[in-house]
């Protein structure tokens, strides 16, 4: 029987939801400071009323100061879930005050879709977007890849603070205490974001011959993009607009830093870095990786669009390096990607499916679950073909060694199935509208899986319902179903419960 | 009589030296982006705003994007309708070409719309597979203008009012430990 939640639960939640708002508000700042100072003054009103609406939300919820009881497991859920749900509303205002969404549906999705770092847009003529609205767009997929309520968790340590982590799908603490943790994750963020955009900067200005302004502008918003895995970028032509290697070079390698595991670059700052090697998680990625590429190089050589081996290389690594670790960025067009077809096509969806390392800024099923699903099967047939009283080695290695145990697997094996429901739900609607199944199926996975990689059917005429199906993906997909289902089960248990 | 013939051939000839714009087959953005493969290695004429910057290469080339679509002739800044994407390729000119023109179009400026005739070079073995436009020669039919802002002022009024609530609150009803 569920028991309906009380007042005091209300409390509880909107006290936190509160205290996240005002970082959130905090956050929003800087879109306004960067519109002010860009003398952008439409953006600027739309920045102004959003930093209001989340200061005010703020304030109102910090005050419901919660009783004794605190904030418990199904209370962190839920403020996670409403946090995913609430921001990108909120968030969505400049974007829809722009005036370059047709509907109000389509601001919001592509907020959702820029905080869950999905990078899917619907926004319509990028190319003459605001500085500071283009600032807002890429500075949500920063916050959504690192986390909200880790940025909240920076400045506020609570006794809540382990709940909310987990929550917001991470499955390990690197450091003691969560608060650290948070802060290590930032540390690398930032050593990141300042090598990333002296990089990416310094090629468009040198290389490419942007002015230096535009030059640090393009590599902060790749930076976000990249680092975070969220694709969005602030030319209608993605990555391709840059037409050069060594910016697609950086930006490859900002994608990799992002879809790696926090834990992962803690084992490679602090040592010992043989350790890295011995992930099982690592030793899958390689292998995934690896596999999608053979398979879509193949593809593509068979579809003959290109008649060297390095713009074959150059166009099929970095469009499967994107895939794999849920970016979206593209050097060719998507009417382009549609024609892929065959081994190519379904190369970079299996690299959508699949996904980056737990714990990273990456979407998808993620290699940790891959791994320990292939041990799973390995060892389950090992046991059938040796003696029947033969012991069967369940240890592995990550971040030292486990074991792998019945729970552990199911657990696995339980939110795998889950991504596979949400990839055919995407992909069945679609074929409902008479998208090819193809189309319908990447779309899906992109969504679901938070990579972006679009194929077409993504467009402001797209019917609603779909869109809908898209957005509830991106946000179910980021936050790895657990956050969710506390919210559905919190909502029924205060409809139905007693 | 070989005079004149001599004379016939001559202009024939300037003739079709001279107008190699009219020789290249003018296309828009769209169609060489669904017929890219087909369109390859053959000269075209396209129009179109240029848009985003101008990147001057120290090979003496300038990068660029041009785009085709709804928002060239109609910018959502002066009441165009929000309708999709940005439909663009790239294009590569000699940089003398592109000394004299106005900035690219962006937020409040839209770009120079040109008419660009060149060799469209699809993932070009050149350059490790890239697909652009290598103009030859250019024309520009409507120089660059800037585009107005209205500043929505009841945004900035509500929200101004929303924050000095939220800082009211704040300091009237302080949180309990």
């Amino acid at each position: 029987m569920l028991i309906r939640p009380v007042r005091e639960d209300f409390r509880v939640i909107g006290f936190y939801l509160g205290r996240i708002f005002l970082v959130v508000a905090a956050a929003s700042l800087l879109p306004l400071a960067w519109a002010g100072i860009a003398r952008e003054w439409n953006p600027f009103g739309s920045f102004l009323l959003m930093t209001g609406v989340f200061a005010l939300l703020g304030v109102i919820g910090s005050r419901l100061a919660p009783g004794e009881s605190g904030l418990d497991w199904s209370h962190g859920m839920v403020v996670v879930a409403l946090t995913w749900l609430i921001v990108p509303i909120i968030g969505a205002l400049p974007l829809l005050m722009s005036g370059h969404f047709g509907r109000p549906l389509d601001a919001l999705f592509d907020a959702m879709s820029g905080l869950t770092t999905t990078g899917l847009s619907l926004l319509s003529d990028v190319d003459h977007v605001a500085s500071s609205l283009n600032f807002w767009r890429h500075f949500l997929q920063f916050l959504g890849g690192q986390g909200i309520i880790l940025a909240a968790l920076t400045i506020f340590a609570g006794t809540g603070g382990i709940t909310l982590y987990f929550g917001e799908a991470r499955d390990e603490r690197i450091l003691p205490s969560v608060t650290s943790t948070a802060r290590f994750i930032w540390a690398v963020s930032v050593v990141h974001l300042i090598f990333g955009v002296t990089a990416l900067g310094l090629v468009g200005w040198l290389a490419l011959g942007f002015d230096f302004d535009r030059s640090i502008f393009h590599g902060l918003m790749i930076f976000f993009a990249g680092f975070d895995t969220g694709g969005f970028a602030p030319q209608s032509t993605s990555v391709g607009y840059y037409h050069s290697g060594i910016f697609e070079g950086v930006t490859a390698l900002l994608m990799v830093a992002g879809a790696m595991s926090f834990g992962l670059h803690y084992a490679m700052w602090r040592g010992p870095r043989r350790s890295v090697f011995a992930n099982l998680e690592t030793r899958t990625i390689i292998s995934t990786f690896g596999f999608t590429m053979v398979l879509t190089l193949i593809g593509l050589a068979a579809t003959g669009l290109f008649v060297n081996v390095a713009g074959l290389a150059r166009h099929g690594l970095f469009q499967v390096l994107s895939a794999h670790t849920g970016t979206g960025f593209s050097t060719v067009p998507s009417a382009e990607l549609a024609k892929w077809g065959g081994l190519a096509f379904g190369g970079v969806a299996i690299a959508m499916a699949l996904g980056g390392m737990g714990s990273s800024t990456a979407g998808g099923v993620k290699s940790l679950r891959i791994g320990l699903t292939i041990k799973a099967v390995v060892n389950q047939i090992r046991q059938v073909l040796l003696p029947e009283h033969a012991l069967v080695g369940t240890a592995y290695h990550q971040s030292g060694r486990k074991h792998l145990t019945p729970a552990l697997i199911q657990s696995v094996m339980v939110i795998s199935l889950l991504y596979v429901a949400l990839y055919l739900l995407g992909a069945g609607i679609g074929l409902a509208y008479g998208v090819p199944l193809q189309e319908s199926l990447f779309e899906s996975v992109s969504a679901s899986a938070n990579v972006g990689l679009s194929v077409g059917v993504t467009d402001p005429s797209m019917p609603v319902l779909l869109e809908m199906v898209y957005m509830l993906q991106m946000w179910a997909g980021r936050l790895e179903f657990v956050a969710v289902f506390s919210l559905l089960g919190f909502v029924y248990a205060w409809v139905r419960g007693r | 009589m070989r005079r004149s013939v001599r004379a016939t051939f001559l202009a024939t000839a300037f003739l079709i030296v001279a107008t190699p714009a009219a020789a290249a087959e003018e296309v828009s953005v769209l169609e060489i982006l669904e017929l890219g493969a087909e369109l390859a290695g053959t000269e075209v004429t396209v129009e179109g705003e240029l848009v985003g910057d101008y990147g001057f290469r120290d090979d003496g080339s300038m990068w660029t994007q041009l785009n085709d679509d709804v928002y060239v002739h109609q910018p959502l800044r002066e009441a165009g309708s929000p309708v999709g994407a940005n439909v663009g390729i790239a294009v590569r000119m000699p940089a003398d070409l592109a000394e004299r023109l106005d900035p690219p179009g962006r937020y409040r400026y839209r770009g120079p719309v040109v008419l660009a005739t060149g060799i469209w070079k699809y993932h070009d073995s050149k350059r490790s597979g890239e697909s652009y436009l290598e103009v030859q020669s250019l024309t520009v039919v409507e120089p660059g203008r800037p585009l107005g802002e209205e500043v929505n002022w009841a945004a900035v009024i509500f929200g101004a009012l929303l924050l000095t609530g939220a800082g009211i609150i704040a300091l009237v009803s302080r949180p309990e430990d």
